[in-house]
């Protein structure tokens, strides 16, 4: 035991005991925030930008960049704030990023490969991982949530794209297909068949930002910097209001019908 | 739940779980019965549609092709076709599509600007890829609509799907060994690199007393206790060392796969197939659906405007045909191996089956039975609130010649039997 974790337990007042049962109690609730917020964060990945994540041939250098680390962010930046405000743990968004990538591949493995007979091509995930490590760095450096939302918000956002080019660039070599150009990810998506979601239901790059050439990607980065910026700010804020136990003064009568108090006779009034 | 006196209880708990752990048998279609009438009988008609072969092992393609008529009065609950694609309908991809077109143009993406009131010839080819016996059915996905489903047949795939490979060479050189686990272990590999950086990041604090100490001791005030220098110092390298492998990371992916190209998102556009000429005018006068018999009855007038003499061969609508079983013709234009579930037992009824000589105005009355009006769940067009249907008729000339119309209209329940 480090002479800090000695002045920890110390000032905490915590009897040896009280130490050591806190520990296991420690163990058990992070089992069990760890499955909860795994499946929680990775649900909410799925209703908010769910086929972009999910198909190699949604990831385009247009949305792509700019949805998924809009959305995913938000669950961890309310981890990173509940971590950091009660406990100055700068590990929340790492945590967050850690479980929806494990919660994303045992759905890619058991849901799409096993199940849905898909390719683990098709389902290559993205991660967030580079940039909530870069957040909670600049958490604890710069020690205030405002100057986080503002640097780290930025930088996750920044880091998104080059962090996943390696696992992805191998799927947007071009190859010829009847005659046209494809990336390995249009003909991933043509070869296995989802009858459900036709070519056309992509909401992908369609040559919109034309005149900034080749830097679709970096000007998408640049505006889903912006956005992450404030929606750090607000998750951050949602994550304590989320986090904070309050006692709501209730009258008797309320508290007698939720069984919580004795009946309120009208005789016994009189 | 209390089991019957005469079942005890622990016979009934007996029966249950072995209900629950009874293995569910894999669907093998996937719903196009569910699909409602006026979707099935007035967009889409397919007709002329071929499967290659019924039975083919892991790696072998089958071949499906046909045509199909954009139906002239579209249902207003139904997008018109101005962006369409056209794909199969199999349970998942347990088929690898290797290439399909209409018009003979590429169809991997979408197609704009169908023209309703014509034919279109589509043609893709599948290749097997887990074993199993699957309905496969041509198919057009309707933007704002969603699918619509030809006619399906049984397509049995044995092998092993171990076996199954997809090829490709890039345009700039890599060999594409398999398109199956293409680029998966670099991917894996990376993303474990990342996850261990961050699974040291999180040991690096959860070694140490974690949440009630460090909580207490922040209420008393001591912040100054729970991040110390070092930990400051560990928090520039993460900084520094996550920034280093993103961008290191992205400099070697382009040096490794220097030529890459965004996803491919243009539609395409083909002109419909050349109308054929016109050989009858039909004038539709009524329909009723008789519910106990299971029978179409309908009532239309047909003028033959051509030269020859025509007669009525079949009544097509939902993928279900009804032929005429006196015509050899239309017999003849039933393919060999023809999913015989989705052909008329019966055939098609016609009250007067004689030719209808050039310039001949006739009143036709045709009976179209057959239990798969209930079986392709079709009666529901009585409970739709556009209660309308169409089909296609196909008359053939002496020569044996088809020639294609369509016919339409409102449709009336018969409730009880007229005998």
């Amino acid at each position: 035991m480090s002479p800090n974790t000695r002045e920890i337990l110390q000032v905490s007042g915590l009897p040896p005991e009280a130490v050591k049962l806190s520990r296991i109690w420690e163990w058990f609730v992070v089992a069990a925030v760890a499955l909860l917020f795994m499946g929680a964060i990775h649900l909410h990945v799925m209703l908010t930008v769910g086929d972009w994540d999910m198909f190699v041939d949604w990831k385009d250098r247009q949305f792509w960049v700019l949805v998924v680390p809009v959305s995913m962010l938000m669950i961890p930046a309310a981890l990173q704030a509940v971590f950091w405000h009660y406990f100055r743990l700068p590990i929340g968004m790492t945590l967050g990023a850690v479980l929806l990538l494990i919660a994303t591949w045992i759905t890619r493995i058991f849901g799409w490969h096993i199940w849905g007979y898909f390719p683990f091509t098709m389902g290559v995930p993205s991660t967030i991982l580079a940039g909530a490590m870069a957040c909670d760095a600049i958490l604890l450096i710069v020690r205030s949530s405002l100057l986080t939302s503002t640097f780290g918000g930025f930088v996750f956002a920044l880091l998104f794209y080059p962090s996943n080019w390696p696992s992805l660039a191998a799927y947007f070599l071009p190859v010829e297909h009847q005659g046209m150009v494809a990336s390995v990810a249009d003909m991933i998506g043509y070869v296995y068949p989802r009858s459900g979601t036709p070519e056309y239901i992509r909401l992908i790059e369609r040559g919109t930002l034309r005149t900034y050439e080749g830097s679709t990607v970096w000007v998408s980065t640049f505006f889903a910097g912006i956005i992450c910026i404030f929606m750090h700010m607000i998750w951050w804020r949602i994550g304590l209001a989320f986090s904070t136990q309050r006692f709501v003064a209730t009258s008797k009568r309320f508290r007698h019908f939720m069984g919580l108090a004795d009946a309120v006779h009208p005789a016994s009034k009189a | 739940m209390r089991a019957s006196p005469c079942m005890p209880g622990h016979i009934f708990h007996a029966l249950i779980a072995v209900l629950l752990c009874s293995q569910a048998l894999p669907a093998g279609a996937h719903g196009e019965r569910a699909q409602e009438p006026y979707l099935r009988t007035r967009t889409a008609h397919w007709y002329d549609v071929k499967w290659s072969v019924d039975k083919l092992a892991v790696n072998d393609t089958v071949t499906v092709t046909g045509r199909f008529r954009l139906f002239h009065d579209w249902p207003d609950a139904v997008r018109p076709p101005e962006t369409v694609f056209v794909s199969n309908a199999t349970p998942g991809p347990v088929f690898a599509r290797v290439d399909s077109s209409l018009n003979g143009v590429p169809a991997r993406q979408s197609f704009r600007d169908l023209q309703i009131g014509r034919d279109y010839e589509y043609k893709m080819v599948l290749k097997g890829r887990v074993p199993g016996r699957y309905h496969v059915h041509p198919m057009i996905a309707v933007k704002g609509s969603g699918p619509l489903v030809g006619p399906g047949r049984w397509i049995e795939v044995t092998g092993n799907q171990a076996d199954f490979a997809f090829p490709m060479t890039a345009i700039s050189g890599e060999n594409i060994e398999n398109l199956e686990t293409w680029g998966v272990s670099t991917a894996v590999k990376w993303h474990l690199i990342l996850l261990g950086v961050a699974v040291l990041w999180i040991l690096w604090w959860i070694r140490r007393p974690l949440l009630i100490p460090r909580y207490l001791a922040l209420k008393k005030e001591r912040e100054d206790l729970l991040t110390t220098n070092v930990d400051l110092g560990v928090a520039i390298g993460l900084l520094v060392v996550t920034v280093a492998l993103s961008f290191g990371g992205y400099a070697w992916a382009r040096s490794h796969y220097p030529r890459t190209v965004p996803l491919q998102a243009g539609t395409m556009y083909t002109a419909p197939l050349p109308a054929q000429p016109k050989v009858v005018d039909i004038r539709f006068k009524e329909a009723r659906y008789d519910v106990p018999g299971r029978s179409m009855r309908m009532v239309f007038e047909v003028t033959n405007v051509s030269d020859k003499p025509l007669r009525l061969g079949e009544f097509a609508t939902a993928s279900i045909r009804f032929v005429n079983q006196h015509l050899p013709a239309a017999k003849a234009n039933v393919a060999p191996g023809y999913p015989q579930d989705i052909v008329a037992r019966t055939g098609l009824a016609i009250a007067d089956d004689s030719e209808i000589k050039p310039g001949e105005t006739r009143t036709m009355r045709i009976d179209a039975t057959d239990a798969a009006w209930e079986i392709e769940r079709l009666t529901s067009f009585l409970t739709d609130v556009d209660s309308k249907f169409g089909g296609l008729l196909f008359f053939f000339d002496t020569q044996g010649n088809r020639y294609i119309a369509e016919v339409g209209g409102p449709i009336l329940p018969v409730f009880k039997k007229s005998v």
